[in-house]
């Protein structure tokens, strides 16, 4: 939805799952998927990305990050995957991009949260599945004023 | 993954790579034992009890690797195996506890099985009570800060346990004492098949203690080795640095279910069970390894070669290993007590001046205090500026002897007993008393701690034994109702592992006192508080009298009835046969037993040889009361000697009235024995 969204001919997707350094350094703008397991952690395939991510450079490329929480199941951490990404990023030179407003949810509280934003496009598949396409259509828009 | 505030010691690409070796092969060592274990018991070779640490590896070796035997104490629970093999237990101390072997280190086969310990290094063997322990890390580390001792204490659990009301006192008490421990919550999920939802309502069970003073919170992965041993190297050096406890909660993941008992599949769908097993600690180490290039595939295959030869053998000598003898079976219920050489009988001939049972426990206790140096006393309301006690029982101690060694307690009777277990496992020589509850009446939240206490010393087979005195309040005829009457010995005495005592004179009081803080083991040392100021009950007490346990005292000789009685009914029984044998040429034994538990079974079956007849007497119940156990006891072993019917005299079965009107129509009296022994006498 996303990738159409901001036009399939813009766009490469890449398996997070196998993803490397290399791959992530060759572009400028990159739009990084990071669901929320558990408690409030990276899924094993970020995890186990992130020893790798903390050597790298990422001085002058913008990133926008997304992923799924849940509000009612995990209220005390919706979508802490994408604030603990956008920390690592941003704490190796990335530009993080893509911050949307945290009207319209209902949580507790939110590594992702930047103020009154969370630092990307948090969904919600279990809970307002019916919101993901304006959400998605919404910020890629955002995205490609916001992408060089 | 990083977590605030926590440095990051430990990291796939900085870590030297024999330690990572060593972890790996920690980590293999207790897959490799998880996994067999099902097998022994599908062969019926024993391990009938296997609560699985898969997915709780990552927290579970950083506890082992955090303990030092050296400094500190380890609590695992029954899911800690990689904990234990991470803290240095050998594959063979491994089998030799899954199924239940003589040589096993915990305690010979006597514990259940997947209870690891190894209580030489101070790796405590624990309850199943689940989370009990928390109490007894609190004790332990209120001993390693009164005696100034560089250490911690770690205390493992399962974050389904913090909804027992022990734990919330542990953490407490521990908060508020600055205590060195850290509170490991493996979180799983699930207590059982209770999804953790159903047990508080924080997801994370340790910020239900944010509000706590002197506790720091640390949360983490316990799926992943290098958080969980950030976590815990940080845990212990601010435990260290502050003296105050920390909660760590690890978020694991439970691969299998809960116990071989469990069947998960029936409350977790395809979906949880192929993610959690995605989630394995032990595969993603083995991962991360390899991703960053610290070990190749065929140096992991060695790794994992060597391990398994090492199981292979020491599944042989766990076959081979002897299975605990039967009759050993009475080997180490409960702890030799002091003997005592100038005293054997526990009688005297002193004729001084009378002291009443109150001075009789407060200065046999203030010479205690005096002559040892490693004794403590704790309990509610007992030491706050000039008052000792409800009753003053405790007056002055406080005053000689120091807030360090003469302390109140919070109205928590579990964590009063509870720590009181864990102090003493600092140090063999330390002596408590605890004063087990304001009265024994309030003694009931405590028996959890008294019911596990009571078998330390035969489940780790005479390895560790709790050397506490529970002094408790008792009895009633003072109108207090139901709740400041209850005499509960008919409770206590059912239970292996303690001794039961219940003195009538202040002497015998003081004798008995002596004797209990001298000893190994544990006393319940009651009180008829009805009897702490009475005339009747003061004696002379010779300033070093002791009382051996399992010795009765024959109050008075006879030859037509035996009475046996203990505590306030003692004096009754005194005052009944002396107006029964003003009236009647008949003589009354009575034989004050003093202690219950050992009881003197030879002192009463002498008696009965003697008169024929019988009559036991006790404030407490006569329905399931103690003097059921002595009227058994005297049908089984000196029926033939009996010439009328056991009778019994006490209380009836009901609870205990607070009008006195009431309170004189429930308990025994005078009267009530006066009739009785009328009676049997003329049967």
């Amino acid at each position: 939805m996303l990738v159409v969204a901001l036009g399939e001919e813009n766009t490469e997707k890449v398996n997070a799952e196998t993803v490397t350094g290399d791959q992530i350094l060759s572009f400028d703008n990159l739009i990084f998927g990071v669901p929320t397991w558990f408690d409030g952690e990276l899924p094993n395939y970020w995890d186990e990305f992130v020893p790798e991510l903390e050597d790298m450079t990422l001085k002058g490329k913008r990133i926008a990050v997304f992923g799924n929480g849940d509000q009612k199941n995990y209220p005390e951490n919706f979508a802490d995957g994408i604030g603990i990404m956008a920390d690592l990023l941003e704490n190796r030179g990335a530009r993080i991009v893509g911050f949307t407003s945290a009207k319209g949810y209902d949580f507790e509280s939110s590594k992702a949260l930047r103020g009154d934003e969370f630092a990307g496009l948090a969904l919600d598949f279990e809970n307002q599945p019916r919101q993901n396409k304006e959400r998605i259509g919404k910020w890629a828009e955002q995205l490609k004023k916001e992408f060089v | 993954m990083k977590n605030t505030g926590v440095r990051q010691k430990y990291h796939i690409r900085t870590t030297e790579k024999e330690t990572l070796a060593s972890f790996y092969r920690l980590l293999i060592r207790g897959r490799s034992w998880d996994d067999r274990a099902p097998n022994y018991l599908k062969q019926a070779i024993g391990w009938s009890y296997h609560a699985p640490a898969a997915g709780h590896e990552g927290i579970q070796l950083a506890i082992g690797q955090t303990f030092n035997k050296e400094t500190d104490h380890l609590f695992p629970y029954y899911r800690d195996l990689v904990t234990c093999v991470s803290a240095g237990l050998t594959s063979e101390e491994i089998v030799y506890n899954g199924i239940s072997k003589d040589p096993d280190v915990a305690g010979g086969g006597r514990h259940m099985s997947n209870h690891f310990a190894k209580p030489e290094w101070n790796i405590h063997n624990v309850s199943s009570s689940t989370g009990n322990h928390a109490l007894h890390a609190a004790g332990v580390a209120r001993a390693m800060k009164k005696y100034k001792h560089k250490g911690v204490v770690i205390c493992s659990q399962g974050e389904s346990s913090v909804s027992e009301g022990y734990v919330y006192e542990a953490i407490n008490g521990a908060s508020n004492e600055k205590l060195p421990v850290i509170f490991v919550i493996q979180d799983n999920g699930y207590g059982i098949s209770v999804p953790k939802k159903d047990q508080t309502a924080n997801r994370k069970v340790a910020n239900n203690f944010t509000g706590f003073k002197n506790l720091r919170i640390i949360h983490c992965n316990g799926k992943d080795v290098f958080d969980s041993m950030n976590a815990m190297t940080e845990a212990k050096e601010w435990v260290l640095e502050n003296s105050c406890p920390v909660i760590v909660q690890a978020n694991c993941v439970r691969i299998h279910s809960h116990s071989n008992s469990d069947r998960h599949e029936l409350y977790r769908d395809d979906y949880e069970l192929n993610y959690v097993t995605e989630y394995d600690p032990v595969a993603k180490y083995r991962r991360l390894l390899l991703r960053y290039s610290r070990f190749t595939e065929e140096e992991l295959v060695k790794i994992e070669e060597e391990i398994k030869a090492e199981v292979k053998a020491a599944h042989k000598k766990g076959l081979a290993a002897p299975d605990p003898n039967p009759d050993s079976i009475y080997d180490f219920v409960i702890a030799e007590p002091y003997q005592s050489e100038k005293y054997p009988e526990g009688i005297h001939d002193n004729d001084g001046p009378r002291k009443k049972m109150i001075e009789a426990i407060n200065e046999t206790m203030k010479a205690e205090f005096r002559i040892n140096p490693d004794t403590y006393i704790w309990g509610q309301d007992i030491a706050y500026k000039e008052k000792g006690g409800i009753f003053n029982v405790t007056k002055g101690m406080q005053k000689e002897f120091g807030i360090e060694r003469v302390f109140n307690a919070p109205i928590a009777e579990d964590y009063i007993l509870g720590t009181a277990n864990g102090m003493s496992r600092f140090d063999p020589k330390i002596r408590i008393v605890a004063e087990g509850a304001e009265f024994a009446d309030y003694f009931w939240p405590a028996m959890e701690q008294f019911v596990e206490t009571s078998h330390e010393y035969w489940r780790s087979k005479g390895q560790f034994s709790p050397n506490i005195t529970i002094r408790l309040a008792s009895g009633g005829y003072i109108g207090g109702g139901l709740y400041h009457s209850q005499t509960i010995e008919g409770s206590l005495t059912t239970f292996p592992g303690v001794r039961v005592v219940y003195p009538s004179f202040a002497d015998d009081a003081a004798g008995l006192l002596r004797t209990a803080l001298r000893s190994e083991g544990i006393t319940v040392f009651l009180e008829p508080k009805a009897l702490y100021n009475a005339p009747i009950a003061a004696t002379p007490v010779p300033d070093d009298f002791e009382v051996p346990f399992g010795k009765a005292r024959i109050r008075k000789e006879g030859k037509d009835l035996s009475i046996f009685t203990y505590g306030n009914t003692t004096h009754m029984c005194i005052e009944a046969v002396e107006q029964y044998e003003k009236e009647k040429e008949y003589s009354i034994e009575i034989i004050d037993l003093r202690s219950l538990l050992p009881l003197d079974k030879d002192a009463i079956i002498d008696s009965v040889r003697k008169t024929g007849k019988v009559l036991i007497v006790h404030e407490d119940k006569v329905f399931s009361g103690f003097g059921a156990e002595i009227a058994a006891t005297i049908a089984d072993e000196a029926f033939e000697f009996l010439d009328g019917p056991l009778r019994r005299v006490g209380a009836t079965f009901t609870p205990v009235g607070f009008n006195r009107i009431l309170e004189k129509a429930i308990l025994p009296n005078t009267g009530k024995i006066l009739e009785a022994i009328k009676q049997l006498i003329e049967y």
